[in-house]
């Protein structure tokens, strides 16, 4: 009966015919006007009109004032001219049921795969599958590509729980559109692998099938015309490790529970929707992490950020954040940001930016970053 | 006493269904492809649009409620040209409805066919502002455009809703023939200011005024989305006032306080003029359109004549 059930959900998710709802989809003949010259053709060079949209965002920053990590931090990059990253994207339809989008940054680690996943966008019940290396769904924040975000760095709290790039990983992602007629509400669940302890802050790997199970819900509702929220609650369980028992001669396995809400307001007056908006958003963290198989050490840590759209080519705004850390949930630290954005044209930004950090150990870190971002190709569609 | 009573229920339950069998669920990007949908799709036929007529739609929220909407649409209309190309990609992947997506059949580019001005020859680059490398996407400001758009529109509901493809040709006709009617109308006021230089904010109106024979010489944004620098509205205002230009067309979401200044330092009249249906609250339909836009010129222009 179980085999069963598991047949009939991979036939679900497999079969083309599915896929498409659509009655021309996967007949295999050829469309009307196709001719065995343009084969030919097609084989001695291919059309660029197939090529895949490619756009790089390149990530400049400059920053004065003295780096302090705090007790135990590593966070010690501090040159005053730095070539953060380029981040080359790759996107284009697959097929009549899919989509491919490749992420791939070059900076001074070297070129890495931040993101390539196939996303099947046209399966029946209002589902959607993504397969192969994403940042997970935990919370709004973490799906963010840092030179996409107002910032010159990630908050506080998303570097000491979810790491510098993020919770991310190679997986399977499964998202639900769940049906009504009043408000926008999905739920995706998602399994990455496990990332290694040197990776990631609050996931450690005990085996080599280790996963980190991703969990979340988000509705958004428009309020009115020019007001506009979405909410999201996200949970992320996985491994922390493994402790040997000495008395046992045994290994036990670890486990971090991360639970996380997110709310933002946005505001627009859409007869004047170039020259002023604002948004509020806040997110909240709460982990559960396993120091030994008796001592569970309970933390977290949240950030809040405002945005205001003054003019056409311009935005302020300012953060503040506050964390624990996943090890320890005695001690915090926290911090405020402010910046103020000119924007020469939607393929260019600059960004004045100040950031206070207080310590765990109450010293202070004050730094100015100059953050400049570039893009090139084709015109991306605005994120929401 | 009981059968009666039977019929009655059985008339309430059913004959509604019938009588309110499920209209084609139309979705338009703009509220002019809407109009026109709209008198096409008559009683068969909801329609609905995602961007105002008093919003910028190159810059439209993609906004996640506008997914409930798509998800039940049985057709999708677009203005295309790259108009949406900030917005409507990521509402078409995220909607999970596979019959409006490009290449299906419940997907409609409206510029097939249409007289699609400014497209560019030769290479192109973001230098030119945030152009639209396959012509100007504000066609729809051309009356006869908006007659193929409407045949698109017959041609497309008769083959998603056969049942009513005579209705929809009906539709059609009547639409088409209070268009010739409403194009004498509105050539014979046209004939007033023939050739009369206007400055423009965006390059929105290059279809209108080759129909209705207005010469636009320049606009407030010295390239498209770019905004305008001191140097180039001062050199505007010698413009405006070297070649006498009489009226200033601003879209009404762009900001007219720099556009008044203009307006004021030069003596030309500036008008808030709407582009789309719903752009003001006079303008309700396609045909309200041009009724008022020209209207507005010619009131502008003094009794509707040239100053």
């Amino acid at each position: 009966m179980r085999r069963r059930t598991t047949f009939l959900l991979v036939s679900l998710l497999v079969s083309p015919c599915l896929f498409a709802q659509d009655p021309l989809a996967g007949s295999g003949t050829a469309p009307a006007g196709y001719a065995p010259e343009a084969q030919v053709s097609g084989a001695m060079q291919a059309s660029n009109v197939l090529n895949p949209n490619v756009s790089a965002i390149g990530w400049f920053q400059a920053e004065t004032g003295h780096r302090n990590p705090g007790p135990g931090g590593t966070d010690v990059e501090g040159d005053s001219f730095q070539m953060k990253e380029v981040e080359v994207g790759l996107q284009a339809i697959v097929d009549p049921w899919s989509r491919a989008d490749f992420f791939i940054s070059v900076g001074r680690e070297g070129v890495d795969l931040e993101e390539g996943y196939l996303t099947w966008y046209r399966l029946p019940f209002d589902l959607a599958v993504k397969v192969g290396k994403f940042k997970t769904s935990f919370g709004r924040f973490n799906r963010m590509h840092t030179p996409e975000t107002p910032f010159a760095d990630r908050p506080l709290m998303q570097r000491n729980y979810l790491g510098s790039e993020g919770l991310n990983g190679p997986g399977v992602s499964l998202s639900w559109q769940i049906p009504n007629d009043f408000m926008f509400m999905d739920l995706t669940a998602e399994a990455v692998s496990s990332p290694r302890d040197t990776e990631n802050p609050s996931f450690s790997r005990a085996g080599e099938k280790d996963n980190v199970y991703v969990g979340r819900w988000s509705a958004f509702a428009d309020v009115s015309e020019s007001w506009n929220a979405t909410i999201g609650a996200s949970a992320a369980l996985g491994h922390a490790g493994e402790e040997f028992d000495t008395v046992n001669n045994s290994t036990r396995t670890l486990s971090t529970h991360l639970y996380g809400a997110d709310v933002t307001i946005r505001w627009k007056n859409i007869r004047r929707s170039i020259y002023h908006s604002f948004s509020w958003m806040t997110e909240a963290l709460w982990s559960h992490r396993d120091a030994t198989a008796a001592n569970v050490v309970n933390s977290h840590g949240f950030f809040s950020t405002m945005d205001y759209q003054f003019a056409q080519r311009w935005h302020t705004g300012v953060r503040y954040d506050f964390t624990q850390f996943p090890d320890d949930g005695t001690r915090h630290e926290s911090g405020q940001l402010a910046y103020v954005t000119y924007s020469p044209s939607e393929f260019n930004q600059l960004s004045l930016q100040g950031r206070q950090v207080q310590r765990s150990d109450g010293t202070l870190e004050d730094l100015m970053f100059f953050k400049t971002t570039f893009n090139i190709g084709p015109h991306g569609a605005h994120p929401f | 006493m009981k059968l009666r009573q039977l019929f009655v229920l059985f008339t309430a339950l059913v004959l509604p269904a019938a009588a309110f069998a499920k209209n084609v669920q139309v979705i338009t990007t703009t509220e002019d492809l809407a109009s026109i949908a709209f008198e096409i799709g008559g009683a068969h036929a909801d329609v609905m649009s995602i961007a105002k007529g008093y919003q910028d739609p190159h810059f439209v929220d993609a906004k996640p409620s506008f997914l409930l909407k798509l998800k039940k649409a049985d057709l999708l209309v677009v203005v295309g040209l790259e108009l949406e190309v900030g917005w409507l990609p990521s509402l078409l992947t995220n909607a999970r409805n596979s019959k409006i997506l490009p290449g299906s059949a419940g997907f409609l580019q409206a510029s097939d066919g249409c007289n699609v001005l400014q497209k560019p020859t030769g290479a192109i680059d973001r230098s030119m502002g945030d152009i639209h490398p396959d012509g100007n996407p504000h066609y729809w400001l051309d009356p006869e455009n908006g007659r193929i758009i409407a045949r698109h529109m017959a041609s497309k509901l008769a083959e998603l809703d056969p049942a009513n493809a005579g209705d929809y040709q009906k539709n059609l006709a009547a639409f088409e023939t209070k268009l010739t009617a409403k194009e004498k109308e509105w050539s014979a006021l046209a004939t007033f200011f023939a050739g009369v230089k206007v400055i423009t904010y965006h390059n929105s109106f290059p279809n209108f005024a080759k129909a209705f024979n207005l010469n636009i010489i320049n606009h407030i944004e010295p390239k498209p989305g770019i905004p305008p620098s001191p140097a180039h509205v001062q050199a505007l205002e010698a413009q405006i006032k070297a070649e006498k230009v009489p009226l200033i067309l601003v879209e009404p979401y762009f900001d007219d306080k720099l556009s008044g200044k203009i307006a004021r330092d030069t003596g030309a009249t500036m008008l808030t003029f709407p582009p789309s249906v719903g752009g003001s609250p006079a303008v309700k339909t396609y045909f309200d359109l041009f009724d008022v836009d020209l209207k507005m010129i010619a009131e502008a222009l003094g009794k509707g004549g040239r100053q």
